[in-house]
């Protein structure tokens, strides 16, 4: 038996998914970098270092 | 297994999930609330509001996520949703569910923290308002669905306005009762001319179920009291010259093609002009007559 038997996805289907995981992490990953950027900018906000 | 099925199966792409928010939707209850928070007396620090926006929008997108989990059944018999990522197959429905009731809670729980827990409360009943009261319960069973549904859609001024003041007073609730009384007209000038599409998803909208004479005369009557609301601000004594000429010359308008819209006896949506030019003008309207209402106020501040 071949991988390609095994699989239930065929060679095209699997090129695909791969591009949607890898634009759905890199969307992910803007929008942590972003709320790090925005926690961090309320805590300093919250503790009054801008009064 | 068929391809249809193997469909189902591959991730979604991330713009179906911007989708499931209703990005245009959440557009206008981002700038309503903008404009509550801007009109309220007070300051906030601009990474406060900012924040505060982010929490609304966020908390608009998981009603509107919500709403698709629960209807994608219905949205798959009409025309205008059919091609949304849960009735067209491109994404699967627990996915949606755990997206929109994520977004729900971070959306409440980001606003408790970081702004106050008054508006991260409203925020949150109006999220539950939206997809519990509106969405399951009302929608499929009255015609005045989107009469008291309405009332979703007229949080976020309030809620902004309680970001920055922390409380809340006759004027975030006047904004309120404008959009809410704003609501009907505008909804049911649109399902006058898709009346097909609502009627083949057997969602009782006031056409369908009294006719289009009864939802005519609705849209008209409505439309007095919405008028009376928006003035309201400026016979108060909480806005200037500026919103208050606006408010007469927009809402004038407003009842000028209302009256049109009373006078049609068209039963086919292609002679239905006056309906599409009210439904077009109330957008419009509502985004220019907040927008004034907030500058005025700055003004005067």
């Amino acid at each position: 038996m071949t991988q390609s038997d095994q699989s239930p996805y065929t060679a095209e289907e699997t090129a695909l998914i791969r591009k949607r995981q890898a634009a759905r992490s890199r969307v992910m990953g803007v929008a942590l970098v972003g709320l790090c950027i925005l926690f961090f900018l309320i805590t300093v906000v919250k503790v009054g270092v801008w009064g | 297994m068929t391809t249809a099925a193997r469909e189902i199966l591959m991730p979604a792409e991330w713009r179906d999930f911007w989708a499931l928010t209703k990005p245009r939707v959440m557009s206008l209850v981002v700038f309503t609330a903008l404009c509550g928070l801007l009109a309220a007396p007070g300051t906030i620090h601009p990474i406060i509001a900012f924040t505060a926006v982010l929490c609304i929008a966020l908390g608009a997108g998981a009603c509107g996520s919500l709403n698709q989990w629960y209807e994608a059944d219905v949205d798959a018999k009409m025309a205008r949703t059919a091609q949304r990522p849960l009735p067209a197959g491109r994404m699967d429905r627990e996915a949606a569910l755990h997206f929109g009731v994520g977004l729900a809670a971070f959306s409440v729980g980001i606003m408790g923290v970081a702004v106050n827990w008054l508006s991260a409360g409203l925020l949150a009943f109006s999220i539950f308002f939206y997809s519990i009261v509106y969405t399951i319960w009302l929608k499929p069973n009255t015609p005045q669905n989107i009469v008291i549904g309405g009332a979703a859609g007229a949080f976020p001024p309030v809620i902004g306005w309680a970001a920055v003041t922390g409380d809340v007073t006759v004027l975030p609730v006047l904004l309120f009762t404008i959009i809410f009384l704003w609501t009907p007209p505008h909804f049911w000038a649109l399902a006058l001319f898709m009346k097909t599409d609502y009627g083949a998803a057997g969602i009782p909208m006031l056409p369908n179920v009294k006719g289009q004479r009864v939802t005519r005369n609705q849209i008209f009557g409505y439309s007095f009291p919405m008028a009376g609301a928006a003035i309201l601000p400026f016979i108060m004594g909480d806005s200037g010259w500026l919103y208050g000429a606006a408010s007469l010359v927009l809402s004038g308008i407003f009842l000028i093609l209302a009256f049109r819209v009373w006078q049609n006896e068209a039963a086919d949506a292609a002679a239905m002009k006056p309906e599409k030019q009210l439904f077009a003008f109330s957008i419009l309207y509502l985004f220019l007559l907040f927008a004034l209402f907030a500058i005025d106020r700055m003004v005067i501040a």
